[in-house]
């Protein structure tokens, strides 16, 4: 390793990282001044004085006389605009609040405030007064639904998880993954408050006689100055009144300003920026979200599985963010639709493909470029995106020295393509493909590539008013390929996962107070764990593992419950049956795991189907308007399982499915939370707490054999684990400066029979504290500047405690798995973007990274090795992968 | 052997990406000093022997510290062989020499405690020949091509074989373990590579043209095959393993080490030009 590595980054980057460390000295200076200035935004707009006289002035005009004395604004509907109600006033040096109240308090009408701007909206309850105004209709008895698809504007893209709600905020729903919404409203008059993060908000009038059909269409928020701060900050932005807990929901504009390794945005990292969710480390892709392993996470790509998500190594996601519209983080409290995976379900979105004009974006970057077309096919029907990346970071292999490395391809390619249609006012048809390709390969001769294939064709219907369907086909691929050639002797070795998936989803708003959501899905696994073939004088025989079938299938049911104004229940349960299929040999094995019995099924023959029921229940309690208090327990059952040995992960670790002895893995979890918004809704604080109990984890032997063809069942153990941990989030969403602080206190456990003496023992998550500091500023029009800072808790690993001699070598003496710590992990990165031109047709970005600012040496793994000029001793090496990594990247659009 | 070297190819391209190796200080705890007992027996005379030894510190010298005052015998079919120190924890049975089928038991007395073992030793497989090759990937210090020794021999079919290999260059032995056994290549002529990384650069490690290379073969039985296994891929401490643990030893009452009785067949070359 040592002698192979005469291409250093930190050499080719010496000089521009000299750079960089002054610059960051800049940010850091930048960013404190930043920070003390915050309090300048404070000032509500009530409290501005204003000293006015109007007599008998209509609202309308009112309004714009008070906008031009102090400069605040009002936003109101349009049958605010045309009312005829007329007021006087006569203020002297009073505040605003004063000057509405007294001038708004026989009339039908409120205000409220809605960040710096002013709500002025209708209020049916004042209309009790005996001078109401004669306008308003009388009240129409029982209850009608408004359902509809929310887009964008400029895009015509679907808009995921927007709110709608009444602009009291007595009522609300948001629109699911496809931008359909249903809400069920007492018939009469009522102002829909419409809201998405990057669009501007919206107050929709309706007038309920009858049920409805209202799509609505949303403006994006340009990037200017003085409208990000409008973003959505309404009562209850994160969803006080929802029973779902333990979720993240990321926009992608939202992350596309947090600093990245190389350059390249990925919502994956990004995601581990959030409390409870763990990075495994620089070199893997990989992350633990609330102590569990890292193929507990299902991640899915417009509803496939994707098996592997990371390229090079671990160093991006295979999410090209280009592609992506938004993404969705249950960190265990999954709702009943998703199964399958004990610790989180990752679903990812992609976009659908500008249906309004036709455009094209993309970027170059230090290692990466990418490219992204879409446009319509039939304007404001029909849409389609392609989205395409590669690295060339093995050009700069060409510049080695060294003949091997020269000769070396170390590249992947990624491409994301979609279409959709729509088929009249009820549905939408949506065509999605994605296909990812890494190839490494040493001196031309040895070498692995892998890649994942996924296709899904879905169906959205919508019944009635009340009832969305969604069907998916779905098909999805993984496998990899290694080849070496030795002498004379070439080797091939292949594996694959292969699902056919068939789900279909339905959303059911019975009425104002339940919401039934049900479906069933059906996974027919085709897992092929290895193929070698060898040709030569090694006198390895060309052989195939026996390929396993399994047959998964799933039914769920939940009902979202509004009990009281303040009080929602989600309660529900997923029925899972697993089927394993034959043909296929089957195995006992005893305690050392010799094989003792076999058996052999045929084609169709069921093995066992393991059958399990998970149950799910959230409440939500509103206390007011600003804090509630949540509590969720779900189950969750796991039948497929990577069986990893190595550290960082690789892309050959083995996906196996339970067997007739391997058990589904079975996750209870319970955890409770309270939320509140702080000052005005600018900031949102998050507390979460969790208990997680596992069943039937799996761990190899202690001296197993990963390079074997006996049944896997032979080099497995088996046992339980516990995990539980505070998360804690302080989030600013609006305003110059955004960002988060997060942190989370954690415990994760094992207990396995025959490892560490079956004493419980540090899973190697296990990640005492976790801290991420995030924060975005956004300087001026031209440039936005951003910074991030981690801190975390070394792994928990084995270090030995003694050595020994066998045969003349050193060999070291283990005692307790998992009890000594890696150093704690601690880095900073830094980031700026600035906006070059801008025209309505063409703009272009530079963005700069500075990733590990201040170069801190962490350890990617620590061996342990004889010192080489006296091998009588042994000694501690610390290996580090990136210490100041800086990064440019172009991004244009037109 | 067989297993392919992907970890290998996957070290060299994180290695390109920068990867910066230091010395650090690392505090470590010690655990009580442990019992390692490695024994053997082959089908050779002088190969009956025993060695036994504590574990030490991590910061100390790696020196072997033998252990005196030990009571060893292996008996077999019947009779039993005591073993005599000939240095500080080594002890030694001149006469014994084991026949392939038949099964020793080895026992150690050492302070009221009692360690057993046993195994039996394999029918001989010869090693036919020895070669050397040029690696694809790797260079010695010098940038000169690196050069691997090859074994080749004839694995019988129908039975289960396991074998180690040791490599002397220049009389001097490698301390690299080699092992391997026959489940991909059973009743195959077998050529296979003891491929190792010369971590410390160390000159008499390479092979060169006009040094004398010699290997030995041992067919080991199944027990000892999975404690070297094991101690290869759990306790060298250099590879990616995400949980190293102590290999499991055929050795009875807890101790470090095993015990192996094999036949053994050798062959010694010139390294040739390439």
């Amino acid at each position: 390793m040592k002698k192979n590595g005469p291409l250093r980054f930190p050499n080719l980057i010496y000089p521009l990282m000299k750079l960089y460390q002054l610059l960051s000295i800049f940010f850091c200076i930048t960013l404190i001044l930043t920070f003390s200035s915050l309090r300048v935004f404070a000032q509500s707009p009530l409290d501005k004085t204003i000293t006015i006289k109007l007599n008998n002035v209509p609202l309308k005009q009112a309004l714009d006389k008070i906008t031009a004395a102090t400069g605040v604004r009002f936003t109101y509907n349009e049958a605010v605009a045309a009312s005829n109600i007329k007021l006087t006033i006569n203020a002297k040096a009073q505040s605003l609040k004063q000057v509405l109240e007294v001038a708004l308090a026989n009339y039908p009408y409120n205000y409220s405030q809605l960040d710096q701007d002013i709500l002025i909206r209708y209020d049916a309850t004042k209309l009790k007064k005996p001078d109401a105004e004669p306008a308003a209709k009388p009240a129409a008895a029982g209850k009608f639904t408004i359902s509809g698809t929310i887009t964008s504007k400029q895009s015509g893209e679907t808009i995921i998880g927007a709110s709608i709600r009444l602009v009291d905020g007595a009522q609300g729903t948001s629109t699911n993954g496809y931008g359909f919404y249903s809400i069920t409203l007492q018939a009469g008059d009522h102002q829909l408050l419409v809201s998405a993060i990057g669009q501007k908000t919206l107050v929709v009038p309706v007038s309920l006689t009858h049920d409805q059909r209202l799509n609505i269409t949303m403006e994006d928020n340009a990037q200017e100055l003085q409208t990000v701060t409008i973003t959505a900050t309404q009562k209850g932005a994160r969803d006080l009144k929802s029973p779902q807990m333990g979720v993240e929901k990321l926009n992608i504009k939202e992350i596309n300003d947090v600093p990245v390794l190389l350059g390249e945005h990925d919502v994956m990292k990004t995601i581990q920026l959030f409390p409870g969710i763990k990075s495994a480390g620089e070199g893997s892709g990989g992350f633990y979200v609330r102590g569990g392993a890292t193929d507990q996470n299902l991640l899915m790509l417009d509803e496939a599985t994707v098996y592997n998500a990371y390229h090079l190594l671990g160093f991006f996601s295979t999410f090209n963010s280009d592609a992506i519209k938004n993404v969705s983080i249950y960190k265990g409290d999954m709702p009943a639709q998703y199964g399958g995976r004990l610790s989180s379900v990752i679903d990812v979105k992609m976009n659908d493909g500008n249906n309004q004009k036709f455009g094209v974006s993309g970027g170059v970057g230090v290692i990466a470029a990418r490219l992204n077309v879409e446009g319509p096919i039939q304007k404001g029907k029909s849409s389609f995106l392609i989205s395409a990346r590669r690295t060339y970071a093995d050009a700069f292999l060409k510049f080695s020295k060294d003949t091997v490395v020269k000769n070396s391809q170390l590249y992947f390619y990624d491409i994301n393509a979609k279409a959709n249609l729509v088929l009249g006012d009820k549905d939408r048809v949506y065509i999605s493909g994605y296909l990812g390709k890494d190839v490494l390969t040493a001196n031309n001769v040895n070498g692995i590539n892998w890649g994942n294939t996924t296709a899904t064709l879905r169906w959205n219907h919508i019944f009635n008013n009340r009832f969305f369907s969604n069907t998916s086909f779905i098909y999805s691929n993984y496998d990899y390929e290694i080849k070496v050639k030795q002498d004379v002797n070439t080797y091939k070795i292949t594996s694959r996962i292969k699902d056919w998936n068939f789900k279909e989803d339905m959303q059911y708003d019975v009425g104002s107070d339940h919401s039934l959501s049900f479906g069933v899905n059906s996974v027919y696994h085709t897992i092929k764990p290895g193929e070698i073939s060898a040709s030569g004088n090694s006198g390895i025989i060309s052989q195939t593992l026996e390929t396993r079938y399994a047959w998964d299938n799933a039914a769920y049911v939940s009902d979202t419950w509004k009990v009281t104004d303040r009080f929602s229940l989600t309660y529900g349960t997923r029925l899972s049956a697993f089927s394993i299929i034959g043909p296929g040999t089957y195995y006992d094995v005893n305690a050392d795991g010799a094989i003792t019995n076999s058996t052999h099924y045929n084609s169709g023959q069921i093995v066992k189907t393991y059958v399990n029921l998970e149950p799910r229940a959230a409440a939500a309690f509103q206390l007011n308007d600003i804090s509630s208090v949540k509590a969720s327990y779900a189950r969750n059952a796991q039948n497929l399982h990577l069986i990893s040995n190595s550290t960082p992960g690789s892309p050959t670790d083995k996906w196996v499915a339970s067997t007739n002895l391997i058990k589904p893995e079975l996750a209870d979890q319970f955890s409770v939370g309270y939320y509140r918004d702080l000052a005005e809704h600018k900031y949102e604080f998050t507390f979460e707490t969790y208990y997680k109990k596992l069943q039937n984890q799996l761990d190899y032997r202690n001296d197993a054999n990963i390079f074997t063809n006996q049944p896997i069942e032979t080099q497995l153990l088996y046992g339980k684990g516990r995990t539980y941990g505070a998360e804690f989030l302080l989030r600013k969403k609006t305003g110059r400066l955004t960002g988060w602080v997060s942190y989370t206190l954690s415990k994760s456990e094992r207990l396995i029979d025959g490892i560490n003496n079956n004493q419980w023992y540090n899973a190697r998550q296990d990640r005492t504290h976790d801290l991420a500091v995030v924060g975005i500023y956004k300087l001026n029009d031209k440039w936005t500047l951003s910074a991030n800072f981690v801190f975390y808790t070394g792994d928990a690993v084995t270090y030995p405690s003694g050595k020994y001699q066998i045969d003349g070598a050193t060999y070291y003496y283990y005692t307790n798995r998992n009890a000594s710590r890696l150093p704690a992990y601690h880095r900073l990165d830094l980031g700026a973007t600035k906006q070059l031109k801008k025209t309505k047709k063409y703009s272009s970005e530079l963005n700069f990274s500075l990733y590990n600012a201040y170069g801190n040496r962490n350890a990617y793994r620590i061996f342990f090795r004889d010192n080489k000029t006296d091998p009588n001793k042994t000694e501690a090496v610390r290996t580090t992968l990136f210490t100041y990594v800086p990064s440019i990247t172009y991004n244009f659009k037109f | 052997m067989h297993t392919i070297r992907f970890s290998a190819i996957l070290m060299i391209l994180l290695g390109l990406l920068s990867s910066c190796e230091k010395v650090i200080d690392l505090k470590l705890n010690n655990s009580a000093p442990q019992t390692v007992i490695e024994g053997t027996v082959s089908n050779e005379a002088g190969g009956a022997k025993v060695s036994i030894s504590l574990s030490k510190k991590f910061t100390d010298d790696s020196s072997f510290e033998g252990i005196s005052g030990a009571q060893v015998t292996v008996e077999a079919d019947g009779t039993i062989y005591n073993f005599d120190p000939t240095a500080t924890g080594v002890y030694q049975n001149a006469t014994l020499v084991g026949i392939p089928g038949h099964t020793y038991h080895l026992t150690v007395k050492l302070n009221d405690k009692t360690y057993t073992s046993t195994s039996t030793m394999p029918q001989i497989v010869k090693l036919d020949s020895i070669y050397v090759v040029d690696d694809e990937l790797s260079t010695n210090k010098d940038k000169t091509k690196l050069r691997i020794a090859v074994v080749k021999y004839q694995d019988p079919a129908n039975v289960q074989n396991y074998y180690r290999f040791i490599e002397y260059i220049d009389g001097r032995k490698e301390k690299s373990l080699f092992i391997d056994e026959d489940e991909f290549t059973n009743g195959q002529t077998v050529n296979s590579r003891l491929n190792f990384n010369n971590d410390n650069d160390d000159p008499a490690r390479e092979i060169r043209t006009g040094k004398t290379l010699m290997v030995e073969m041992e067919c080991i039985d199944a027990a000892v095959y999975k404690y070297l296994f094991s101690l290869n891929s759990g306790s060298t401490g250099n590879d990616n393993n995400a949980a190293p643990s102590n290999p499991t030893s055929n050795i009875t009452g807890g101790v470090l080490g095993y015990f192996s009785a094999y036949p053994i067949t050798r062959k010694t070359i010139t390294v040739p030009a390439n």
